[in-house]
């Protein structure tokens, strides 16, 4: 292939993932791909990719100079010289990037969930993350978490979950009207009449691909309303700490449910909840 | 491949990838302008004359050149005909990749909540010990042993003297017309001489400034190619798609075999030390030693670098070189477990 061939080809490569990253940064979809540290980079390097592929396309045709000494045989001369025929190099950058933008729907099945824990004991989930949730006792809870006109504290579901792991919040949240909200998925374990959801956020360190998610359980005792799978619902009802299967389960005793828009950080960020020691 | 399993690979792929691609064009711009505009000479002029001193401090040169590892072979090349010593050039284009801002920036912010100082830190020193043990190694060995031989052929006959009047033309290279050695190792394109520091250029700015974007979208291309390969292959991984999937969290599971396993696949991954942390974080399973392992040994040693690494190293030495890398990185990240990380964590 012609070096003027070749660099117009490349510059298309780059240009593809110059746009694939601006949409995505524009869409507002990146939200659902990255934490917030990592989301203006996306824009500075869509932006940064356009400029180094507008530039060798506008000047494909043009000759260049680099002027210096290339080495004692001058093999080693070329700076555009590949090891990959640059039509396999193009279709590599560009097809896996075309293809998951067309198949990604911005959320993980439910499969896939579950390696990242959802159905894991809370006590091997709280191992492997790093977390610092401020401790919480009632006249807090009523400070700054104000009951709903029927009775519920809005707590978030981290603050739920985490609960497990320590006796002193179990203590404050034990039998507590509370309400939170996250999102639908089935329980696996522990439900024999089919009475229990599983409510879920994730937690995100950097990317959605190292996220966790972070569950309790949800008691209907009668037969739960339906919802898809994966669909923001907002429920209310009364917590307890169950000892289930040798380990600690936060179960919500659940009152209400409600069909849910998702907030605007639909996961938990590492900013606000994790600590490096 | 079923839709879900599709739903789910495309979003880890996409996420690493929007991760990993800015700090991929930051490398390779930087590394495309130092491929133009760096004098051949300047690296020379920064070593000391001990021998000891000049490899320790190559170690160090990727903090003032930072280059990733598909860049810094053809750089090192270029070097080693300039007469820059083989055991300093060695331990540069080792070091390079690992001690330089941009790997550690990007290590960094990879591992935020995940011991970020800790792994940024112990990456950097442990790559910076095994390169220069390297260097010290290979200071006492021949050419012969090391480089490629028709590399080391033509270094040999560079290093007979030059009849006293050699002239190019109407070009005397043995004046020293700018200060830089101009050398003899010309063969241009232009066919006519060597262009050394740039002070007999046939072009302007522009056609340097087009060549270092040029080399900038060349080095973007080879390393976003093998970039997108590994993003694929780990997000496979990552949402249990692959078949391995759940072996290699057995492997995670063992602490002698999981820095032996990363390893493994940092040689088959062939990623760039600008971005390979992103696929490293993702790696909950494994141990810290088996992702310190996975990020010190994939710059030095990889499937894609054998292959440009044949372009300057004889193949005896660079299969013994992957194997010592293999054992001393694996070693060390296991000591490196016990003595640190238990400081940090529970």
């Amino acid at each position: 292939m012609n070096p003027r061939a070749r660099r117009i080809l490349f510059s298309l490569a780059v240009l593809v993932w110059s746009g694939v990253m601006l949409y995505f940064h524009a869409s507002g979809r990146i939200n659902r791909y990255l934490a917030p540290d990592f989301r203006p980079l996306v824009l500075m390097g869509g932006l940064g990719l356009a400029v180094l592929g507008l530039f060798n396309l506008l000047t494909a045709g043009q000759s260049a100079a680099c002027d210096h000494d290339h080495g004692p045989d001058g093999v080693s001369h070329d700076h555009e010289s590949s090891d990959l025929h640059p039509l396999l190099a193009f279709a590599l950058m560009v097809v896996p990037v075309l293809c998951a933008t067309a198949w990604t729907r911005d959320e993980f099945s439910a499969a896939s969930l579950a390696r990242k824990g959802l159905y894991d004991s809370p006590g091997d989930l709280q191992t492997s993350l790093i977390v610092n949730i401020p401790p919480l006792t009632r006249e807090l809870i009523a400070q700054r978490y104000p009951a709903t006109p029927d009775g519920y504290h809005p707590l978030s579901l981290i603050e739920l979950f985490f609960a497990t792991g320590d006796r002193e919040m179990q203590g404050v949240l034990e039998g507590l009207k509370v309400e939170t909200e996250g999102r639908w998925m089935e329980e696996r374990a522990n439900n024999p009449n089919g009475t229990r959801k599983r409510l879920y956020r994730l937690f995100l360190t950097c990317c959605i691909a190292d996220s966790r998610a972070i569950p309790i359980v949800l008691e209907y005792g009668k037969q739960p309303p339906e919802y898809p799978e994966n669909d923001w619902v907002k429920v209310a009802g009364t917590m307890k700490f169950q000892m289930e299967d040798g380990a600690l389960q936060a179960v919500l005793h659940v009152d209400r449910t409600l069909a849910a828009d998702p907030p605007y950080e639909e996961t938990f960020l590492r900013k606000n909840h994790m600590l490096p020691r | 491949m079923s839709a879900d399993a599709r739903q789910d690979f495309a979003l880890a792929f996409l996420s690493i990838l929007f991760e990993g691609a800015p700090f991929i064009l930051l490398g390779t711009l930087i590394s495309g302008f130092l491929d133009i505009y760096l004098p051949p000479g300047a690296m020379d002029r920064l070593l000391p004359k001990n021998r000891t001193l000049a490899v320790v401090v190559a170690g160090l040169l990727g903090a003032v050149f930072p280059v990733c590892e598909c860049a810094v072979v053809p750089v090192i090349r270029r070097l080693v005909g300039k007469g820059l010593p083989v055991s300093c050039a060695l331990t540069y284009m080792l070091a390079a990749p690992i001690v330089n801002p941009i790997t550690a920036l990007s290590t960094w912010k990879a591992f935020q909540g995940q011991l970020p100082a800790v792994m940024t830190g112990s990456r950097l020193l442990l790559g910076f010990l095994i390169a220069v043990s390297v260097g010290l190694i290979t200071a006492r060995l021949s050419k012969k042993t090391i480089l490629k031989p028709s590399l080391a052929a033509s270094l040999d006959a560079a290093e007979s003297p030059p009849p006293s009047s050699a002239k190019c033309g109407d070009h005397d290279h043995t004046d020293d017309c700018c200060g830089h050695d101009h050398g003899h190792e010309h063969q241009h394109d232009c066919g006519c001489h060597d262009h050394g520091c740039g002070c007999h250029s046939h072009e302007g700015g522009d056609g340097r400034l087009t060549a270092a974007f040029r080399s900038a979208l060349k080095d973007f291309v080879d390393v976003g190619v093998y970039f997108s390969i590994g993003v694929a292959i780990t997000a496979l991984f990552n949402t249990g798609i692959a078949p391995g999937a759940k072996w290699l969290d057995s492997v995670a599971a063992n602490p002698t075999a999981a820095p032996a396993a990363l390893m493994a696949l940092a040689f088959i991954l062939s990623l760039c030390s600008t971005s390979d942390a992103f696929i490293a974080a993702t790696l909950a399973k494994f141990s810290w030693a088996a992702k310190l392992a996975f990020l010190t040994f994939g710059p030095m040693m990889d499937v894609k670098l054998i292959f440009l690494y044949q372009s300057v190293l004889n193949k005896r030495f660079i299969v013994t070189l992957g194997v010592g890398l293999f054992l001393a990185i694996g070693g060390l990240s296991l000591l490196w477990q016990y003595l640190v990380v238990s400081h940090f964590l529970p």
